[in-house]
Parts: C-alpha cells; structure tokens; sequence
C-alpha cells in the first residue's frame, strides 16, 4: 500500500502512540485487500457495547486514550446496557453500572458523540452520497450504502476507531465503484407488497439473507414510494441472515434508478431469485423461537424506535392497561425520548404501563440482566432483535407485528401468529 | 525441514506445535474466551482449545466484533501464538495487530498440503517464511 509522506510519520509513531496503533490496524487491514491506499472518511460509528467488548476490551479503549489520543472524524456510538435516568428504579446491576460507566468515560476522553443509539443517522450523523464512511454496525452500514449512497464496508470496530483517529481508511471493497454493481437479481413481484407491513418486509429479509449470501443484490419490483420503516425492515433483517454490504432497490437507491444502471451498463443479467409468498410464511416460523404463550416481556426498538413508531404505539396504547405479569418496553434515543415526554407520548404511555428506556436497544445490552429479573418469554416486532436475543441471551422469542405485540402485552399471552 | 514463502500480516516470531482446521473461524460465537476452546457445532475444530498453538485455518468469518472476544481471549491466556491463513481476512488480522501475534497468509504453496495438526512449525513474520518440521 502506498502511504504518503505524512501517513509514514503517523506509522512511526511521530504522531503519538494512539495514532501509531491507528494505522498499525489500518495498513494490516488494507493489506488483506490489497488496498492501494488511504482515502479520508467523514463520518464514523462504533458499536461495541460490554457483552462484547468484555473487561479486557475496555482495558483496551482506556490504553488506546492513554497520551490524548483523540478521533479527528465525527464519531456515533450505538446503544449500551440500560438507560442511567433509570437504573435505580431498574434494579441495573452495580457491576454493569461501573462497566458502562468506564466505557462512557473513555469514549468521552477519545471524543466520540456519545448519541448511544443505531438511528445516528437520524440525529446528525448523516453522511452524503458518494462520502466515504466506515459505519461497525452492519444494520446501520447497508441502510447507509443502499439507501444514503455513502461508501462503507462491513468495518468492526477496530477499523472504524483506528479510521476514526486517523481520518483515513483502505481504499477496497465498497469504497470502490466498480465492486458496488449488483451480481444477482431480486425479483418480489409476485408478493402482494401493497398489503405488507413492516414486519412482512422483515420476515422477506429474513428469508432472502439466507439465500443471497455475501453477494451485492439488486431488488425489482418494489414499489418506489416504499415507506421508510419498511425499508428499514427489509434492510436491517437481511444482514441478520446474510453477509451483504449493500443492497439495490431500484428506484430508491441512488445508485440504483434503473436495473441496468445497478448491474452496470451493458453487462450480461446475473442470475434472478424470485421471492414468493411462501418464503416469507415459512420465515415467521424460524424467527420466532418461543414455546411457552406467557409473556414476561414485549420489547420494541431493534433498531431503535423512532418518533414515528412511538406515536403508533401510544395510539394502540391509549386508555388501555397491560397485564399485570407482563412488562413493555419501548427502547429509544435519549432524544425521541425528550420528544416523547414533550408530545405527551410519555404520559398516555407511562398512564398503560409501559416503559420508554432510552441509550438501548432491544437486541443486545438489557437482556444480561433481563434474564437474571427473571425475563425468559419476550414478544417483539423485529426479527433482528429476536434472533440475538434467543441466540447469544437465550430468551425465548415471539416476533409478530406491532398490533400483535401491543395486544400480547394486554393480555399477557402471544396473540399473534405461530 | 520445509520452509515456505508468506506475505506477512503482523511483525514477529511465533513457534509451537500446529494445530489445523480446514474450515474459517469466527472468533464471535464461535470462539469461546473463557478458555479458546472452539465451540460451533459442525466446526472440524469442535471442543479444542486453540490456546498457545500455531493456528492454521483457511480464513475469517462472521461478526465484525470477533476482534474484541479474540483480544479477551489474548488477555486470560488463550490465544493461539500466531496464525497462518490461506487468505487473511479483516476480523482476523485486526485481532493478530491489537495482540501483537505473528500473523503470515499468502504461503507459496497450499499449507494444507504441507502442514499436519502436531507439527512443529515456525512463523518468521519479519522475513516473511514458515518452517515445518515434522515430528
């Protein structure tokens, strides 16, 4: 790889120690891919909350901050383990506390935007089209390929700090336009998507990630006027079952006005995958894991809710009262939670019952102690929260639709489908 | 004694006994940290512990955190010493620069023809080369 004169200085270590570990990870990654060189990043987001980082992770991130080290790229962070406004009355473990408190503290001293939220995208961390990104959170990083048209590859963590202090990254894969054509097609005409809610995208996504794999796809007949939350849907289920960075739909990507723009003018047509009907029933099936119909817990927010859905849930909400063995969740920014209280949304909610839990998500961080307050049946309406949660927590899960869910949290069993 | 050209991921000089698997790795899941015993079902690697061996796989897979469970691992003593792929990957090489392991891929020959589970083999990263000697 070629460095500039600069970049060697910052290899030696003539820019401190951080910067040196920098681009120790940086050069080692870009080599693997055999990147030509460094192009700069504008925007960053890391994910890594403690139930993966675990002690010695956060020993590292306090190493790396040692010195000044500090990121010169706009940084987001993802969610973490519990809401702090809250943690008394949550019973949040003394032992989480001080472990999200020393990751707190060090993204703080690195400089990082500690937004604690996977919808940064949605507050201020936008990056333009054509802008290169390393964005470690692999939801968030195809919604920014296929849907902004910013240039991001499936970075973890490393990577995205060391671009992060940096300000550079390998210049291979999806920073490349050449490796962003489409190499398989998508076809969902034959689905009734007129009729599809949200979590009907997620239980398609969920049955073609299993199918497309690592390869870029590009989706055919999907309706251009496609509401945001079900691309979202779409998008975020399929990197659940799949590896892909990005995905086309045409008539939504930018990148992807028409099917040929998006396989790259005059190259032969790929191999088409025709999605039916009976994928999507099959996947509902496999996403839910539950055996049990009592419901300890619904839990929304995988990605995080947005205002939109909080307003749809208040509605369902409204003067009604949920079960006395059941709790809900609606997991959240710190700032739809400002908008939340502001709109009234919190008190019709807090009024039935229901908890809004800001700086988490619904897949991941609650469930460690969760599962220890006795948590082991939840209803959710993301198929991405259910399969972390069942896989590396091992909650049982329900997925269903956010009616569904509302209505299992009144009554206390699972009223949606099986 | 063998020796073969690699293309270097890391800096160093790891020796010990080789350990072989024929199937990619992820550290997340797949790896456990509490002790580097590999623990997918299926994997060809299946209930061993990668701990202080050469570790010899064809490359990375899965989740792009595998670099934080692989550097817990590193950190309570159960990391391999260093590392040969056919063909490094992203997850791996981070995980072989945060530890400092040596790190080669690229071998001049297919190492799964060369290098057997018990081997003793040597990773000279600096230089760029592998020694296999068989016992």
């Amino acid at each position: 790889m070629e460095l500039t004169p600069q970049q060697k200085d910052m290899l030696a270590g003539k820019q401190g120690d951080g910067m040196r570990k920098a681009m120790d990870i940086l050069t080692a990654y870009g080599q693997c891919y055999d990147a030509q060189r460094l192009i700069p990043v504008t925007s960053v987001h890391i994910a890594g909350n403690f139930p993966v980082l675990l002690d010695e992770g956060i020993d590292w991130l306090e190493d790396l901050a040692q010195g000044g080290t500090r990121v010169r790229v706009f940084t987001t962070k993802n969610p973490e383990m519990y809401d702090p406004l809250q943690a008394d009355e949550m019973k949040i473990p003394m032992r989480l506390r001080q472990r999200q408190g020393r990751i707190h503290d060090v993204l703080k001293k690195l400089g990082v935007v500690l937004t604690y939220s996977c919808h940064h995208y949605l507050a201020g961390n936008v990056p333009r089209f054509g802008d290169h990104i390393a964005w470690a959170s692999s939801g968030s990083q195809v919604f920014a390929n296929s849907v902004i048209g910013a240039r991001s590859n499936r970075d973890g963590d490393h990577v995205a700090l060391a671009a992060a202090i940096a300000g550079v990254i390998p210049e291979w894969g999806l920073h490349l336009k050449e490796n962003r054509r489409a190499d398989l097609i998508v076809d969902v005409g034959e689905l009734v998507l007129e009729s599809y809610g949200p979590e009907d995208f997620k239980a398609l996504g969920w049955s073609l990630g299993k199918k497309i794999g690592a390869r870029l796809p590009v989706f055919i007949n999907l309706p251009p006027d496609l509401h945001i939350e079900k691309i979202k849907g779409l998008l975020y289920t399929l990197t659940v079952t799949g590896a892909m960075g990005m995905v086309h739909l045409v008539g939504i990507t930018p990148e992807a006005p028409d099917l040929e723009t998006a396989l790259g003018k005059g190259s032969v047509h790929p191999p088409t995958l025709a999605a039916t009907p009976e994928d999507v029933d099959k996947a509902y099936g496999e996403i839910s894991s539950g055996t049990s119909d009592k419901i300890d817990l619904v839990i929304f927010g995988c990605p995080q809710c947005s205002i939109q859905e909080v307003q749809e849930i208040s509605e369902l909400m409204e003067g009604k009262k949920i079960h006395a063995d059941t709790r809900f969740w609606i997991c959240t920014s710190a700032w739809v939670k400002l908008l939340c209280d502001r709109m009234g949304l919190l008190k019709t909610l807090t009024a039935a019952g229901v908890r809004v839990v800001s700086d988490v998500g619904a897949a991941d961080g609650p469930h460690l102690y969760l599962k220890e307050q006795g948590v082991r049946v939840i209803a959710v309406n993301s198929a991405r929260a259910s399969y972390y949660a069942h896989n590396l927590f091992g909650m049982e899960t329900w997925f269903g639709s956010t009616r569904e869910c509302v209505l299992s949290a009144i009554s206390g069993k699972w009223e949606g489908r099986k | 004694m063998i020796r073969l050209k690699a293309r270097p991921v890391t800096r160093g000089l790891a020796e010990g006994e080789a350990l072989v698997s024929r199937m990619a790795i992820s550290f997340t899941g797949g790896m456990d940290p509490e002790s580097g015993i590999i623990r997918e079902p299926g994997h060809d690697l299946f209930g061993q512990s990668v701990a202080g061996k050469i570790l010899v796989f064809p490359t990375g897979k899965g989740s792009t955190t595998g670099s934080w469970q692989y550097y817990a691992a590193f950190k309570r003593g159960f990391a391999p010493k260093g590392i040969i792929n056919e063909k490094a990957e992203g997850v791996v090489a981070v995980s072989a620069i945060i530890t400092e392991t040596p790190m080669v891929h690229g071998l001049e020959k297919n190492p799964f023809d060369y290098i057997e589970t018990g081997d003793f083999v040597r990773i000279d990263a600096d230089k760029g080369f592998v020694e296999i000697i068989k016992i």
